[in-house]
């Protein structure tokens, strides 16, 4: 049977020359552990083999997955995307990227007609349900259009599709349904989720037909990437851990040694790369400064929002490796939170007990 | 009763007592369905009428899965009883029947059954235990597998109710009589499941990754009725399906 290339070298190997086609499976594993560059190049593969290809974004806006995509150099000018982000932003109209912020208004219109609807539990069910028919839609209209189906969609991510469906009762059956929804299309689909809990059983990691599951750890002062297959139901595939890199030309799976995952002593540029991560760690720390900061600012309600958009750009630019720059805007917004903070009225006291209501 | 698996048998001093529910259970990957098949394909050879209910994966899928095997599975029913795609109209109903018949493994097609345009068919326990009760008493099986137990669990009932429903259809399959074997999903770091205590035995499926690879394991964790083997054995997925070697390991810790 033909397979499905993922596009990385040694993960084709791996899973014996591909994925089965028109199958559901998952990527799954820490943030920052190359999940989504591992998407990026499954889609990209389809690209280069001329297969019409579609990214389902819920994690990041269309304009930042085209910017992050742009750092490894590669031309995605042909992939459709999807935006299902929650926030509907008003991004610039670009020649690939289908506004669904429109379509999903319509929906919304659509939705609030319905008097069925308008209860906060239907409300919140209709999410995962519009956003499985905008695929739909695009699937029909691709179709209509092209003569031609979508061969490979990527989701990312599950866990923010996840968050939109409430948690409890409906989740798994809505889960359960969206996966035998992206069965029925016939189109191979990798589903990029994050195990946010080991000790539960995640409808999409028994439902989906195989798991590759991306490991981070940190080792001395390298950050250190490793991916293995769980499962992949019908092939024989390679069961070993292999250390991966993602580097200017995205991500590679280092088939042998197998035994440099233990290894201690950093491969390559051994100082360029603890410079990097030094300066990784840096500017992540004064980012997450600024994000408490943040956080005490709603907490006291001082007006930030310019604050916010700097701070958005400076993790742009982290993204974007440009730390020098990242580190910049990140302190200038420190400094800045910092004046405000000050300026402002005390915050109210706490631990005051609410006065029991007088009783005449 | 034969498992069709050799090491399995000896693990169990012969095989099973028939006319009993047992639980083969393991982390995603592990290969619940490979063992589960091989059950059900001893059946056969021995010319035993076999039901095989998906929940979880399409029938289609599942042929393919196994073709690499060249089991000739040709005479195993097998149900679909997959839901469809989720209409999200506003309908509270949860009894939909099925009505659905089982197809022979041989007529079974490359491509997915396609969810109807106009309904589409939510699979409830109720209806599923309806359906196993007119389908045993029209077509007398011997072995039963349902793929899994915990897609039944997830998708088919409601979880205030689980535990009670769950037990009610183990009751029900204790009380029909017919041997069969339920697959149960488990978490990485596994707690004990309401199945468990339900069945009359339990064949656990490891899986360990260390730096060669990962590593599979078999255990009997409880098997009423009978003496068993409690030493830990390592298996491999051949393209016989399951070998396990006999030689006992040190226990895993679970």
């Amino acid at each position: 049977m033909d397979r499905v290339k993922t596009g990385i070298v040694g993960l084709d190997t791996m899973l014996n020359g591909g994925f089965l086609p028109a199958r559901p499976y998952v990527v799954s594993g820490p943030t920052g552990s190359g999940k989504t560059v591992l998407a990026a190049h499954f889609l990209l593969e389809g690209l280069r083999l001329q297969e019409p290809c579609l990214l389902v974004t819920l994690d990041e806006p269309p304009i930042e997955v085209k910017a992050n995509m742009a750092t490894f150099g590669w031309n995605m000018d042909r992939l459709k995307i999807l935006d299902a982000t929650p926030d509907v932003r008003a991004h610039k109209r670009q020649r690939s990227v289908i506004d669904v912020g429109t379509s999903l208004d319509v929906r919304d219109m659509e939705d609030v007609t319905d008097i069925r609807q308008s209860s906060q539990v239907r409300a919140l069910e209709v999410t995962v349900h519009s956003v499985q028919k905008m695929i739909k839609q695009e699937f029909s209209q691709h179709l209509e259009r092209t003569k031609q189906r979508y061969k490979r969609i990527a989701v990312d991510s599950m866990t923010a599709l996840k968050m939109f469906s409430m948690e409890g009762q409906d989740s798994r059956i809505l889960i359960q349904s969206f996966l035998r929804f992206l069965a029925e299309l016939e189109a191979t689909t990798l589903i990029v989720s994050e195990r946010l809990d080991r000790r539960k059983l995640e409808t999409e990691f028994f439902l989906g037909r195989g798991e590759i599951r991306m490991h981070k750890w940190i080792d001395g002062s390298m950050i250190r990437r490793a991916l293995s297959i769980e499962k992949f139901r019908g092939s024989a595939f390679d069961d070993k851990m292999h250390p991966v890199t993602i580097g200017d030309k995205g991500m590679v799976v280092a088939l042998d040694p197998p035994s440099q995952i233990r290894g201690t002593s950093p491969e390559g540029k051994p100082g360029e790369s603890l410079l990097e991560t030094r300066l990784i760690d840096e500017v992540s720390n004064v980012i997450e400064s600024v994000m408490r900061q943040i956080e005490e600012a709603h907490r006291r309600q001082i007006p930030i929002r310019d604050v916010e958009v700097a701070l958005s750009r400076a993790m742009l630019a982290f993204q974007r490796r440009n730390y020098q720059k990242a580190m910049k805007i990140a302190l200038a917004c420190n400094s800045q939170l910092r004046e405000r903070i000050a300026e402002a009225p005390p915050p109210p006291p706490v631990g005051m007990p609410p006065r029991p209501p007088v009783i005449r | 009763m034969r498992t069709g698996i050799a090491g399995l048998d000896k693990m169990l001093h012969g095989g099973f007592v028939p006319g009993r529910p047992y639980i083969v259970s393991g982390p995603p990957g592990a290969g619940k369905t490979i063992l589960a098949m091989q059950f059900l394909r001893e059946g056969l050879e021995g010319g035993e009428r076999c039901l095989f209910v998906c929940l979880e994966e399409p029938p289609n899928e599942l042929k393919i899965n196994m073709r690499a095997f060249r089991w000739n599975l040709d005479d195993l029913d097998v149900l679909d009883a997959n839901s469809d795609i989720r209409r999200f109209e506003p309908t509270p109903l949860l009894e939909i029947s099925t009505e659905e018949e089982p197809a022979k493994m041989r007529s079974i097609g490359e491509r997915i059954r396609k969810t109807p345009d106009f309904e589409s068919k939510e699979v409830s326990v109720h209806s599923l235990q309806q359906l196993l009760k007119t389908l045993l008493v029209k077509k007398h099986y011997e072995r039963v597998v349902i793929d899994s137990i915990t897609a039944l669990r997830y998708f088919c009932m409601r979880e205030f109710e689980e535990a009670v429903t769950t037990q009610s259809f183990m009751r029900y399959l204790a009380e029909s009589k017919v041997t069969s074997l339920l697959t149960v999903e488990l978490p990485d770091e596994a707690e004990v499941l309401a199945e468990s205590f339900l069945a009359r035995g339990e064949v656990r499926l490891h899986k360990l990754r260390d730096e060669t690879g990962i590593k599979r394991f078999v255990s009997v964790e409880k098997y009423k009725g009978s003496s068993h083997d409690d030493a830990v054995y390592s298996f491999d997925i051949t393209n016989a399906g399951i070998v396990i070697n006999m030689t006992p390991r040190a226990p895993v810790a679970s």
